[in-house]
């Protein structure tokens, strides 16, 4: 368990339907040590309730690569949460 | 097999039309028996309906970064010379190309099974979005989620 309240700088990045709901491209954060990329996803629902619907149906990358929703996060990282690929 | 050096192949994420000649011209080598390419082009409807114009987003750094692992595998898989990737960004048009493969190998079956799973393994894993506006609207296409890797609850961050 993080001690005290240490936190990390996050960037979290949104892209297609999610940028939409958010209303941005991007957004830093001040985050507690040991946060999850699910605990992010979870606080970002608490201003913006739609984004829960979409939970099953998005991946979530770190630092540029897919990833668990139950890593845990260190400073600096770069997160990322992507609706569906339809590229081609 | 002599192994191509990574700075051979082409890769692009760009604004601008794709000049599939020069990538062509980029891959093919005085070894090569084949080059097979796939042209990706907007198409005037989806479901039925009439397309106006399509949008394209990425998350460019991570795009470019499956790129490469796209063409890496490619590498260990199928014996070919050069692999070269463009894909266009922001809006196109009807009949424009969005996303040009080439790939070149000394013969045609391994450059047909490497371009196939270019595509394929593109359409699958790469982050790039497109919006499809039609004429009383617009939506995200449908797409596929890419796999990730599993939950792990009892993970602990690593100390």
């Amino acid at each position: 368990m993080a001690t005290a309240s240490k936190t990390i700088p996050v960037k979290v990045l949104f892209f297609g339907r999610l940028k939409e709901i958010v209303g941005r491209p991007e957004d830093s954060f001040e985050l507690a040590e040991g946060v999850s990329i699910e605990d992010v996803f979870a606080s970002l629902g608490v201003t913006h309730p739609e984004l829960a619907a979409y939970r099953s149906s998005v991946v979530a990358s770190r630092n540029q690569e897919f990833a668990a929703w139950t890593t845990p996060l260190r400073a600096g990282d770069e997160v990322a949460f992507l609706p569906p690929v339809s590229g081609g | 097999m002599p192994r191509t050096q990574p700075t051979e192949d082409l890769f692009q994420m760009i604004r601008e039309p794709i000049d599939a000649s020069a990538l062509i011209a980029h891959v093919r080598g005085a070894g090569d028996g084949a080059v097979v390419t796939f042209d990706g082009c907007v198409r005037n409807q989806s479901h039925g309906r009439r397309t106006l114009y399509l949008d394209y987003e990425a998350y460019e750094s991570m795009a470019l970064t499956k790129i490469r692992e796209i063409a890496s595998a490619i590498h260990e898989k199928f014996a070919v010379h050069r692999v070269a990737i463009a894909h266009r960004l922001g809006r196109l048009e009807i009949g424009e190309t969005s996303v040009f493969i080439a790939v070149s190998a000394a013969h045609r079956p391994a450059a047909f099974d490497a371009c196939r799973f270019a595509i394929d393994t593109l359409k699958r894993t790469v982050p790039i979005w497109k919006k499809e506006y039609f004429e009383d609207g617009a939506v995200w296409a449908d797409g596929e989620l890419p796999a990730a890797p599993p939950d792990t609850p009892l993970a602990k961050p690593a100390s």
